[in-house]
């Protein structure tokens, strides 16, 4: 145990010397979400309740709508319903439709005259419905498949934060639709069903019906107000509060910063064997194993420690921007750390995984940098890569979505985080062990 | 206690080329180190010196054979031996940006020594190195000569009864390289180690073995004293007669042989040398002349060459060396 803590601590005590890495590790993510934190100060400042507001968004309904039961839906529209305020709107009621706060959404007839508000900057994003949206989503029992439906989000990309909401939103608003007309469909089936399998029910929905007494209202299907989009948060107290973005932008530093730590660390490994220090180490009386699950250890421990010194970093520029105290993380403690942990173990696992693979330490730096940047890119660090074909489902596979998406439900005071830890947790330990088994055996060739 | 320190025995290592190829880098070596001697490895770059020591310290799994330090096996019990063994690489296996005490002590905990024990030893090695005022300054912060001591130091700070040495003089200055031979006769006499030594340099090797083995292509080809390996090539001394481009006729090769005392051979051979001004080659003839008491044979030599209108430009006499040794063994310079 005593050569264990001996090579931890050596390890640790180059780490915290090395000005570079250090630089690498926590002034470079710092001064990122900083400028991010002052980019929406307001946001921080808890002069609003929803900081970001009035997204112009201009909406081209192309949908033709179909007709079921012999009624006419035009999905389209909800999108329309959903973002854009009644003409006799009341104050109370923009005031309390969050999403009337957040858009500043207008309706426009002609597709070219949408892309051009996006291109000279009038709006932010466009959201284009296109002429057989209704058509390929409804269910029915003449048209019993959801088809593949695309929703077209034209974005302004000088506008990326403003964009990548109108796309969350119109991504919910879709999935909504597809959901109510799945249930409408099902529920409308459902009693057909029941009225030719059971004659006493059917005359007796018959008789309802045609006294009016039937009238489904399948509106809260299609309505925003059923969480289709989730852009608050409650504290603890009940308080309302806003969207965060140093939640998601910081947390999504720490994790970034995180890989490219471990990936320096782990490869320290290759430097002590071109150093020859490893091949000393190993000539000494301490096991193998014990040399390489020290690195990995402190591989680790160094992850930690940036991560939480990022977590209390960011807490502090947040409560400094918003001119109070808050605790941006959410407050299950033992969730947060247990976070910080998988993450931390994840990518240590994968920082000695590329360490094996590679020959050299300048190999080491490439490959290592490189997985960072591509589980960046993916994992949505740069720009969200939800709802993106192949890279939305892509980022499921990276360290980076399920600690995002774990910082992010505990900042919100949930707890259903189990996947992420499960995920991050195998994700490491896998690996981890194949990093092992492959080094170990470079090792004693 | 055991006779021997270290006991080599059929050690092979195999190692697969990245084109498929298997290359025996040593091939069935076997050979003994004696208690308290300085045992040295002797072969050209690439020979299989360093693939040797790295399975005796246990770096390398031998493909076929063992080797034992002071009883214990280093397959069957490799932590038992590597505490025996001290190690100090050719390369400055040492941490740049820890100190010389703070290197000595992270390697020191390695061998199970802490506390007090270590404190102490780790002044006692910065005594014995000279380095005692430096101790707390940082490796990058050194001389060349400096690390290698600090090199050593760390090989020694567990009192190893066996330390191995590869190569320890590489790349220092005269001064520093006399310095560090000075300390390995130190190890032996004063405290008793047995010394393991790889060198390429023949009269490092011959100034502080006991004992010499030589290794070529990765086998063991000779094993003795220095005394005993010159006697296998004779004590004859190489004359070494530089002749210019001077034509060297075989009758005057026949006259040396015949007419000087003491000569047993007689050979000419047409090197070339960079001209002064290092552009162009010029040849440059060597009548190479194999004599007992070559010295003694000088005089008539140069008389016989003038005699038959050769002028000498520069004589060289060669006494019996390893590097003989090794050209007598393998037909070529342990230097090629």
């Amino acid at each position: 145990m005593q050569k264990i803590l001996a090579i931890i601590w050596k390890e640790l005590y180059i780490t915290y010397t090395d000005r570079n890495l250090l630089v690498i590790m926590l002034a470079t993510p710092l001064a990122l979400a900083l400028i991010i934190s002052l980019a929406f100060s307001d946001l921080l400042s808890g002069s609003s309740d929803i900081p970001i507001s009035n997204i112009p968004v201009a909406i081209v309904n192309r949908d033709q709508g179909v007709e079921m039961n012999g009624a006419a839906f035009n999905n389209g529209q909800t999108f329309i319903n959903v973002l854009v305020p009644p003409a006799n709107a009341d104050e109370q009621t923009l005031a309390d439709n969050a999403l009337y706060q957040l858009t500043d959404a207008v309706v426009l007839s002609s597709v070219t005259e949408a892309r051009a508000g996006v291109n000279n900057g009038t709006y932010a994003a466009a959201i284009i419905i296109p002429a057989d949206f209704s058509e390929r989503i409804t269910y029915s029992q003449e048209h019993p498949t959801v088809e593949p439906a695309s929703v077209e989000v034209y974005a302004n990309p000088g506008a990326s934060v403003s964009a990548s909401i109108i796309h969350s939103i119109a991504s919910s608003i879709s999935n909504q639709i597809a959901t109510g007309n799945i249930a409408i469909a099902a529920t409308i089936n459902a009693l057909i069903e029941r009225a030719q399998s059971d004659p006493a029910f059917g005359v007796q929905f018959g008789l309802i019906s045609a006294a009016g007494g039937f009238q489904p209202d399948f509106a809260p299907a299609f309505s925003g107000e059923t969480g289709a989009v989730a852009i608050e948060r409650q504290t603890v107290e009940g308080r309302q509060v806003s969207f965060n973005p140093l939640v998601t932008f910081g947390s999504g530093q720490a994790v970034f910063f995180m890989l490219f730590t471990a990936m320096a660390s782990a490869n320290s490994l290759l430097e002590e064997r071109r150093n020859w220090t490893l091949q000393r180490l190993i000539a000494s009386p301490t096991p193998r194993y014990m040399v390489l699950l020290s690195k990995f250890v402190a591989t680790f421990v160094t992850c930690v420690v940036q991560v939480l010194l990022l977590l209390v970093a960011l807490t502090i520029i947040g409560s400094l921007l918003s001119g109070e105290f808050q605790i941006i993380w959410g407050t299950n403690i033992l969730a947060i750390l247990a976070t910080v942990l998988v993450t931390a173990l994840a990518s240590a696992g994968l920082g000695v995984f590329v360490t094996s693979v590679v020959k050299t330490p300048e190999q080491g730096n490439v490959v290592g940098s490189l997985t960072a940047m591509a589980m960046g890119m993916i994992g949505g660090v740069f720009f969200s890569t939800q709802g993106i074909p192949v890279l939305g489902t892509l980022s499921r596979l990276t360290i980076i979505y399920w600690g995002v998406d774990a910082f992010g439900k505990l900042s919100v005071n949930r707890s259903d985080i189990e996947p992420n830890l499960i995920f991050l947790l195998l994700f490491g330990l896998v690996f981890f062990m194949a990093g092992w088994f492959i080094f170990n055996r470079r090792l004693n060739v | 206690m055991h006779q021997n320190m270290v006991e080599v025995r059929d050690l092979s290592k195999t190692f697969k080329r990245s084109n498929g190829e298997m290359l025996d880098a040593v091939k069935n070596v076997s050979f003994d180190i004696r208690q308290g001697e300085i045992f040295s490895l002797l072969g050209p770059n690439g020979a299989g010196k360093t693939t040797t020591i790295s399975m005796i310290s246990g770096l390398l799994t031998p493909t076929h054979g063992d080797a034992t330090i002071g009883g214990h096996s280093i397959t069957r019990q490799p932590l038992e031996a590597k505490k025996l063994l001290g190690v100090v690489p050719q390369e400055i296996a040492l941490y740049p940006t820890l100190s010389a005490r703070q290197n000595l002590e992270f390697f020191g905990k390695m061998y199970g020594l802490s506390g007090a024990a270590l404190s102490k030893r780790a002044d006692e090695v910065l005594e014995f190195i000279d380095l005692k005022d430096r101790q707390h300054d940082k490796i990058e912060s050194f001389s060349g000569g400096m690390k290698r001591r600090v090199n050593i130091g760390v090989g020694l700070l567990h009192q190893p009864r066996l330390i191995y040495m590869d190569e320890p003089t590489v790349g220092i200055d005269p001064q520093s390289r006399r310095r560090i031979l000075d300390t390995v006769k130190q190890m032996q006499t004063e405290m008793g180690m047995t010394v393991l030594y790889t060198s390429h340099l023949m009269e490092e090797v011959q100034e502080i073995s006991d004992r010499v083995g030589i290794i070529d292509h990765g086998e063991l080809i000779a094993v003795g004293t220095v005394g005993d390996l010159i006697q296998k090539v004779g004590e004859e001394d190489r004359l070494i007669l530089k002749v210019g481009s001077q034509v060297v006729s075989e009758l005057l090769l026949t006259r040396f042989r015949h007419e000087v005392e003491g000569v047993t051979g007689a050979t000419h051979e047409q090197a070339h040398s960079n001209g002064s001004d290092g552009s162009a080659t010029q040849p440059d003839g060597l009548i190479i002349v194999i004599a007992r008491r070559g010295r003694r044979a000088l005089p008539d030599l140069i008389r016989v060459a003038n005699d038959s209108g050769l002028d000498i430009v520069s004589v060289e006499v060669r006494e019996p060396d390893l590097e003989a040794v090794f050209l007598h063994l393998t037909g070529r310079e342990l230097r090629d």
